[in-house]
């Protein structure tokens, strides 16, 4: 059994996270840690679903330390839950809310103490195989797939991650995300990159842009923003004077080299881009701006079989396959050849097209249909899907009402055509080119809805 | 007297029309502005708005009326229950 510390050995007086109204030092956290250690259960998982940051990571800290297997899901969507619940039985929730935000599990609140006064504690050691988290991803299926993570692997993505973005910021950074902290991104770059690598937590999740302005005015420099490409763009387009950050993080959805100059210009910091996916957890990161290849975090290797690439190395419990086709150099980094067909992503979020047919076929009154990428005016980073359905007597709301119980919102069909029938040929076969016939007559040349 | 705040002003039903409009541009929906329920919550299954459509209505408030939205003590959720109400915060916060 390999032991390793909880948290990384910095002063134990120096600043560690920021809150709305005070400054933690790294003792506080650790306090904070343990007391939320003492109130957890013996055995059983925990659904940690703090709203704050900060409470979020003393909780998920507090689970590391007593051993407990945190649960992180994709959402709160009752078949969603479901499937968790079915996984893990024993769940509890824990939470920062004011009562239980899911009822029909047992539930314990998050109350942290404001003592004055900060024991210097031991630094509780973990092990290295401790499996510390399950996250999901929705599965092109449609189906929530669980991943494990075991702390010491987790850590050293983390301190790989870190070591490329802290020698572009001149030094671990504050960190401010806008991404929420239950996907895998969210988790790794707006808590554990402060956590585990020398940074500093934040306990804000700001949305607004003049919410993300007052998050970062609010930390010292050198810092760091977090945040996925369309927000993004529309922080770009608000036109909001932030304070100097060091660097802006981005990934979920892939980032145009356009939108990456654009950010790097507005705010004069460098955009850096991270590869990797709710299995893999982050792999390797560029500067979109002026780099089309992917640098690798030390401790990955990329292995091709065929068409597949296989992630492998000490960050990995398993070679993890990758969502993509690559070309990987002779120096082992690489370039992204083809995002894997038939794989959509809308705002962050991926679902396979096979997936969206046949639940859109599957609905009552639905004789035929196909979702579709809507040609657009400009070059936008979150394509809504568009679909053709053929329901005679049905109406859109009524489709619109029966998708929204099948498929997580974002992939909901806008526009939602209603048509007579689908040019299918002889085989039953929609071709590509008939697709894009029938595209062209209802679209008008800008892209608009003709 | 206590005055009633359920009624809009006129000046209000004018800007409350206006927003409406807004947002059908803005999000590229396929219903007229006065179609919108000014009573019914902007967000999940009356229009099928997102946090997505929540930003880019943020935007073109901000453009058009000078309001920058925050979400501070979780208004976020309080501006976003109906047209009515965000029509309200605007009238009250408008710059421009």
């Amino acid at each position: 059994m390999t032991l390793i510390p909880l948290l990384p050995d910095t002063p134990p007086d120096q600043p560690f996270a920021y809150l709305r109204d005070s400054v933690v030092t790294r003792a506080r956290f650790l306090a904070h840690v343990s007391e939320v250690a003492d109130t957890l259960p013996d055995e059983g998982c925990l659904l940690n679903l703090c709203v704050d940051r900060y409470h979020f990571a003393v909780t998920l800290f507090a689970a590391i330390q007593r051993g407990l297997l945190t649960v992180l899901p994709n959402s709160l969507a009752p078949e969603h839950l479901a499937k968790v619940m079915q996984d893990h039985p024993g769940l509890q929730v824990v939470g920062d809310q004011a009562d239980n935000p899911v009822p029909s599990l047992p539930w314990q609140a998050v109350r942290l103490q404001a003592t004055a006064s900060t024991p210097h504690l031991p630094m509780p050691m973990v092990d290295f195989h401790q499996t510390i988290a399950c996250v999901y991803t929705s599965g092109s299926t449609g189906t929530p797939t669980a991943h494990y993570k075991q702390f010491g692997r987790v850590r050293l993505g983390i301190l790989g991650g870190a070591e490329v973005l802290w020698s572009k910021t001149g030094g671990p950074c504050a960190v401010v995300g806008t991404v929420p902290i239950r996907h895998m991104y969210g988790l790794e770059s707006s808590v554990l990159l402060p956590v585990l690598a020398g940074g500093m937590l934040m306990e804000d999740v700001p949305f607004f842009p003049a919410d993300i302005a007052d998050s970062l005015a609010r930390l010292p420099a050198p810092r760091l923003l977090v945040i996925t490409p369309f927000h993004l763009r529309k922080l770009i387009e608000s036109g909001i004077p932030l304070p100097p950050v060091a660097a802006i993080l981005s990934a979920t959805a892939p980032l145009s080299a356009e939108l990456a100059q654009a950010a790097e210009q507005a705010f004069g910091s460098r955009l850096v881009e991270i590869y990797g996916s709710t299995e893999t957890g982050q792999i390797a990161m560029r500067e979109t701006a002026r780099e089309t290849a992917w640098q690798r975090l030390s401790g990955v290797q990329l292995v091709q079989r065929g068409e597949e690439t296989w992630a492998e190395g000490e960050l990995f419990a398993q070679p993890q396959l990758l969502n993509d086709v690559v070309e990987i150099s002779a120096d082992g980094d690489f370039r992204l050849i083809d995002r894997k067909a038939n794989m959509v992503n809308v705002a962050g979020k991926r679902s396979s097209m096979s997936f969206l047919n046949a639940t859109l076929l599957q609905l009552p009154g639905v004789t035929d249909g196909v979702f579709f990428v809507p040609p657009r005016s400009q070059a936008q980073d979150v394509e809504r899907l568009a679909a053709f359905v053929v329901a005679p007597g049905k109406t859109r709301e009524e489709i619109l009402a029966a998708l929204r119980a099948h498929m997580d919102p974002v992939f909901l069909p806008r526009p939602l055509l209603l048509i007579d029938e689908l040019p299918r040929d002889g085989n039953g076969k929609l071709l590509a080119r008939s697709l894009t016939q029938l595209v062209n007559t209802h679209f008008d040349a800008k892209g608009e809805t003709a | 007297m206590e005055l009633d705040t359920t009624v809009p002003s006129q000046p209000d039903a004018a800007l409350q029309s206006e927003i409406a409009g807004l947002i059908v541009t803005a999000l590229n929906l396929e219903i007229a502005p006065s179609e919108i329920d000014p009573e019914a919550p902007l967000y999940g299954d009356g229009l099928g708005i997102d946090s997505i459509d929540i930003l880019e209505i943020a935007l073109v408030v901000s453009k058009q009326y000078g309001v920058q939205l925050k979400a501070d003590s979780a208004d976020n959720t309080r501006i976003f229950a109906s047209l009515r109400a965000l029509t309200a915060h605007i009238a009250a916060h408008r710059t421009k």
